[in-house]
């Protein structure tokens, strides 16, 4: 068979999209009563839940303690069944280790954590099943958690992949997209000021063509914000209506 | 209506037609078609070509782009209301038929009802499953569909016949294993990665198709040196099943197994030999495992007689047929037709070979007619060049502005004022052949600032004016990428509203132009200012050549334009006029000597000086001397050429189209050397300038025909001059090695050839690009990027190339119809005079000048007999023995020996091999080993040449009996219809550049296009 056609004449993606669509972001926070946050988001056939304890004193050893700023203690990890074959994924390898430092310097970035010097906030994520785009997926789910469990932070931080087929960037990439050879950039955005938290890519790219994709992955990150605002203020409509 | 990727269904339909995913897998040829108009190919179906083959799919990429076919795609399974889930357990041709079905029906109800659709499938279930359901969607087959609305398109009707029968062999083959399976692609993949596979394009040789391939690549040869000069498969069944031009992968054999390759001269198609005593040197050999692209054509073959094909009492018959190529294995095609159609030609297409048949299958596709009829051979040239001519649309021919006696063309007043104005300011006049009709260039030259500057203009039609990028003549032209002259035909590039009248630069009427003024100081005649830009002329002398010259040497001549005036209005005009031409021959001559000192110019000067000799015989039109005021021209052409070049580089750096003859290969010119050497003359070949030199020294006194050979021979060795994107080239490759110009392209022939057409467009770009403020209102388009510019410049090559070869073919076919008419035992004609320029095993190649042929001539024939000489020098058949040294070969019988050298010249009877499948070949053999005694050494070939298309044309008209037989006047006509040769200029242009063509090859373009 021929290799797979990412981008049609006529526009479309492999799953019908326009260049610039994102797949359906769904999100419902405070998933979970025992932890202090939670939330669960899917995007198209990824999703993801991410759980928030904290901020809470040091567990472990003190000795990691900072004494001007709260500690962000993150893990990644995917469940058995998240991708096509089922694998025992075991904590600690080297992807998921990756993805966690990831993440941490992502929320290191976000969170208000000289609040809470001598602290520590812990964040869990876990991939219910895997359709490319894992890292944007936790940082939208970890937002929504964090949030969930009161936690100042300057914005949210919204993420989003994009790639490079034909001259055209594509926002929010499927599994079958990153899997085809399209060069991938994960771009983590506090979309209110504009700043970027993390940019990651290790794909070749022609430097020409660098601008066109980050800012096609800031405008896809702006419209994640939007959803996910509109996720926290139905939230706290309906605790605050339970709580009235 | 539906509008995708712009293109839009026309509404005037009777109805739309939704192929299902089965017919577009198996019948996408049908659909091809331009008269079927209104399909709708689903997503669905799409999907499944796609699954088959990214070449399928890549032709219905290419259908849904080209604006000539009415067709759109619908994204069915994107759009929610028409998308079915597959359902448990449905197979997977149900559901795309299914899903088609469904998608029928959205369309029609988006189309609120207003069109009919009509769904096309082979499943006959869905047939009766569907076709009640709706009232507005008829589902029918596609046999029912094209007899019950396109009656009238029995082109369709057949191929969909010998398509469907394809597809039903192919389900009934046998079993028995012919070939080994190829490897799977990733497995390919992999070994071309690791090295242990090679790939490259499969090359069958010419004269041994059966048994020897060979197997080229660019990046074989920077990967090992042993294997730059190809690897040989050999025999077919290491061939396994790869066509001439796929592109395979190879396994090299261990080196015991490598075999050498048969330089003997094969003789005559028919005999096969293994070759194994004349093996020399054995090379890389290796056998194919697998193919990575398939690259099929249409092939013309032709049907045996009957009697060949063996009684058969079933209606569909297997018949093997011959492709007229014999590089291309025979053919397997069942068809009813097969009593029909005996020693008929058709057009085939090769389906597939699979391991367990000797013969790839096929279907037919058109029938051209019986085999060795001119029309038929005709047709049979062009189809497998790939040259594709359709006469003009109506479509076409409506985007053309009118020019007629009720409504004359004139100029529009608004692009007027937009253009610089020439009419009143410059003496503006064009120099052709004689009775050209297609002027596209003028020239103007005249004194500035009070005789202390010189102005010279040379002026091209404006054809990009008239035809937009885009436009469906546009596409035409692009797809046609030049004008292409056949023996007696020609096939124009645009419609001739414009190439014959409204771009043609004639005399008198206003026209528009596209310019390029230099002004130079009219002492050291350098350059102070170069203005390029749209102007309007009107062009006041149209001359030929022989006027031209006759006027420079002061003689009394008629200038036709200043007939009507009293005489002494006249002799003011005329000497004007003079002195214009004075001028302009006194740059010409210093622009030339200018490059002359620049270096390396001295091969083309020599190479024009001798190709005016022969040219001087190409036709009537070129007259006998050649006159500097060709020279004069063509050099102002160049010198166009090469300052347009210049600009659209600077002003697009990366994707400017421009032409470059690359440095030819040094060890191609070991056979010059050598042979050369025969003679006693050194060739240095290690630059162009050295090269021209020694070429110049090489003169035999006695035998004019030694230097035209090596000069034939150093041209065959130079590789061709080609166009490419400058983002595509390092900067150091730029250079025309024929021209010795560091930047060149082709600007002047804009009605003939596409390439000036982008190269018009490109200047224009550049020029809006400068005046960018001043002409805000049409802002400068920015030209297509490098990768576009590229894949066209490649298509343009190929283009030309197959223009070439198909001007060559169709040549060879009419002296083979000249021959044939002749007894070569009786007929004076038959004996030519020819000269031996190649020694081989056994015999010699040589040029018979007279009729501008090559061929072989044996020494030894089939029943092992050599050639004797009597005393008298006359040739016998003996039974003897043959020696082959480096300069001469040598026969020995029981009556002596005769020795045969480089250059010597011996008599040869010429007859005609005819063979009902292909080209029919011309067979010399020898009978003296004096020269021809009517032979003058350089007797005027060509205008026998002419002379020879005309009357085999005439033969064929009255063969066929045809009414319109072309009256008398037919002769001038034919010369005098266009001047693509004419034109003078083009024709030094051409040799020029290049050694492009051999001078022979050129010589034959001449005739035919005169």
């Amino acid at each position: 068979m021929a290799g797979l056609e990412l981008l049609s004449d006529q526009g479309y993606r492999l799953d019908g999209r326009k260049a610039t669509e994102l797949r359906k972001v769904q999100a419902r926070m405070g998933v979970f009563a025992q932890a202090d946050g939670s939330a669960y988001l899917e995007q198209g056939n990824t999703k993801a839940l991410a759980v928030v304890y904290g901020p809470h004193e040091m567990r472990g050893s003190r000795s990691r303690a900072l004494h001007d700023r709260a500690v962000i203690n993150c893990q990644y990890s995917m469940a058995t069944f998240s991708t096509a074959e089922r694998k025992r994924r075991p904590h600690g390898d080297r992807k998921s280790t990756e993805m966690s430092l990831h993440l941490k310097q992502t929320f290191e970035a976000a969170v208000m954590t000289q609040l809470f010097p001598r602290s520590q906030i812990d964040i869990y994520v876990k991939i219910l099943q895997s359709d490319g785009g894992n890292y944007s997926v936790c940082v939208n789910a970890a937002t929504l958690a964090v949030i969930d469990a009161g936690i100042p932070m300057r914005d949210y931080v919204c993420a989003c992949t994009v790639g490079f087929v034909d001259e055209t960037p594509l926002a929010d990439l499927c599994y079958a997209e990153e899997s085809g050879g399209v060069s991938s950039l994960a771009l983590a955005l506090l979309p209110r000021g504009g700043q970027i938290a993390l940019v990651q890519m290790d794909a070749r790219l022609h430097q020409d063509h660098l601008e066109t994709l980050i800012e096609a992955a800031m405008t896809a990150c702006k419209c994640v914000s939007k959803v996910l605002d509109e996720v926290v203020r139905q939230h706290l409509q309906e605790t605050s209506v339970l709580s009235r | 209506m539906k509008s995708i990727n712009g293109k839009v269904l026309p509404g005037d339909l009777t109805h739309y037609v939704v192929p299902d995913a089965e017919v577009v897998l198996n019948y996408l040829e049908v659909l091809e078609l331009v008269e079927l108009q209104g399909v709708v190919f689903t997503q669905t179906a799409c999907q499944a070509l796609h699954n088959k083959g990214r070449r399928f799919y890549n032709r219905l990429r290419n259908l849904l782009k080209d604006p000539r076919h009415d067709c759109v795609l619908f994204a069915n399974e994107f759009q929610e209301f028409s998308y079915c889930p597959r359902e448990k357990g449905e197979s997977q041709e149900k559901w795309q038929t299914r899903c088609v079905y469904a998608a029928a029906v959205w369309y029609y109800n988006h189309l609120a009802g207003m069109m009919n659709l009509v769904m096309i499938t082979e499943d006959l279930d869905a047939v009766s499953r569907f076709s009640s359901l709706n009232s507005g969607v008829y589902v029918i087959s596609l046999q029912e569909y094209l007899q019950s609305f396109w009656p009238a398109l029995q082109a369709a009707q057949d191929l969909y016949g010998s398509v469907r029968q394809a597809l039903q062999e192919k389900e009934a083959d046998g079993s028995q294993r012919e070939f080994p399976e190829h490897l799977p692609a990733q497995v390919l993949e992999a070994g071309i990665k690791s090295g242990r596979f090679v790939q490259g394009i499969l090359n069958v040789s010419k004269h041994r198709a059966q048994s020897e391939a060979f197997v080229t690549s660019d990046s074989l040869s920077s990967k090992s040196p042993d294997l730059s000069a190809g690897v040989l498969v050999a025999g077919s069944k290491s061939r396994n099943r790869a066509v001439h031009g796929d592109l395979v992968a190879l396994e090299l054999l261990p080196k015991v197994e490598w075999r050498g390759k048969v330089t003997a001269l094969s003789e005559g198609p028919a005999d096969e030999r293994s070759g194994n005593d004349d093996e020399i040197q054995p090379m890389p050999t290796g056998h194919v495992v697998g193919i990575l692209q398939r690259n099929w054509r249409d092939y013309v073959v032709t049907f045996p007689p009957r009697d060949a094909a063996q009684a058969q009492s079933r209606a569909a018959q297997r018949v093997l047929a011959v492709p007229w190529d014999r590089r291309i294995p025979k053919v397997r095609i069942s068809t009813q037709q097969a009593d029909a159609l005996q020693d008929h030609r058709l057009v085939v297409r090769i389906d597939s070979w699979p391991s367990t048949s000797l013969y790839p299958n096929g279907h037919s596709v058109r029938v051209l007619g019986r085999a060795g009829e001119l029309e038929t051979e005709v047709q049979t040239v062009l189809v497998e060049n790939c040259i594709h001519v359709p006469p003009f649309s109506e479509a076409q021919l409506r985007e053309m502005p009118v020019n007629s006696p009720e409504k004359p063309w004139a100029a529009d007043p608004a692009e007027a004022a937009a253009r610089r104005d020439l009419r009143q300011t410059h003496l503006v006049f064009s120099i052709d052949p004689r009775g050209c009709e297609d002027v596209d260039d003028t020239l103007s030259v005249q004194r500035l600032a009070g005789g202390k500057l010189l102005e010279l203009g040379v002026h091209i039609a404006d054809v990009t004016h008239f035809v937009r990028e885009g436009s469906l003549t546009d596409l035409e032209a692009r797809s046609r990428a030049t004008t292409y002259y056949l023996a007696d035909r020609r096939y124009d590039m645009l419609p001739a509203v414009l190439s014959a009248d409204l771009c043609s630069l004639l005399g008198g009427v206003d026209r528009y132009a596209m310019s390029v003024v230099w002004e130079l100081d009219a002492q050291s005649l350098a350059v102070t200012k170069v203005w390029f830009g749209r102007t309007l002329i009107r062009s006041s002398y149209q001359l030929h050549y022989e006027l031209a010259q006759a006027l420079l040497n002061g003689e009394e001549v008629q200038v036709p334009e200043l007939a009507r005036l009293d005489p002494e209005e006249r002799d003011t005009k005329l000497s004007e006029l003079i002195q214009a031409l004075e001028m302009l021959t006194h740059i010409a001559r210093h622009l030339r000597a200018q490059r002359d000192r620049g270096g390396a110019l001295e091969l083309e000067g020599v190479e024009v000086r001798a190709q005016l000799d022969q040219d001087k015989n190409i036709t009537a039109l070129v007259p006998r001397q050649p006159l500097e005021v060709h020279e004069t021209v063509a050099e102002c052409m160049i010198y166009a050429n090469h300052w347009v070049a210049r600009k659209i580089q600077e002003a697009f750096p990366y994707q400017a189209l421009l032409r470059r003859h690359p440095q030819p290969r040094q060890e191609l010119f070991s056979q010059l050397v050598d042979t050369a050497r025969a003679r006693g003359f050194s060739m240095d070949t290690r630059t162009n300038k050295a090269l021209a030199d020694s070429l110049d020294r090489a003169v035999d006194p006695e035998d004019p025909l030694v230097n035209r050979l090596l000069r034939m021979m150093a041209t065959q060795a130079m590789s061709q001059a080609v166009y490419f994107s400058t983002g595509a080239q390092p900067e150091d490759q730029f250079y025309h090695y024929g021209l010795a110009l560091d930047r060149y392209t082709h600007f002047t022939s804009p009605i003939r050839r596409y390439a000036d057409m982008v190269v018009h467009r490109l200047l224009t770009a550049a020029l809006q690009q400068e005046h960018g403020g001043q002409r805000a209102a049409e802002p400068g388009k920015p030209p297509a990027g490098n990768k576009d510019m590229e894949e066209l410049a490649e298509h343009i090559n190929s283009r030309n190339r197959a223009a070439q070869r198909a001007q060559n073919l169709s040549t060879g076919l009419f002296q083979c119809l000249f021959f044939k008419e002749r007894d070569p035992e009786t007929d004076p004609r038959c004996v030519a005079d020819a000269i031996i320029y190649s020694i081989r095993d056994n015999g010699v190649l040589v040029f018979i000048p007279e009729y501008g042929v090559k061929g072989p001539v044996y020494m030894r024939n089939k029943e092992g007999l050599v050639v004797t000489a009597g005393p008298d020098g006359t040739c016998e058949w003996q039974s003897g023995s043959v020696r082959r040294y480096s300069d001469h070969i040598t026969t020995t019988s029981g009556c002596g020996s005769a020795t045969f050298r480089l250059f010597d010249h011996i008599t040869v009877r010429i007859s005609v091999l005819s063979t009902n499948c292909h080209a029919d070949t011309l067979t010399l053999q020898v009978i003296s080993n004096q020269p021809h005694l009517g032979a003058t050494p350089q007797r005027p070939g060509s205008p026998r040449r002419s002379q020879l298309v005309q009357e085999v044309v005439r033969l064929a008209g009255e063969a066929q009996e045809k009414a319109a037989r072309r009256p008398e006047l037919s002769k001038e006509e034919r010369e005098f219809r266009q001047s693509r040769t004419p034109n003078l200029y083009s024709l030094l242009e051409e040799i020029r550049e290049l050694a492009l063509m051999d001078p022979d090859a050129a010589a034959r373009a001449g005739t035919v296009t005169a």
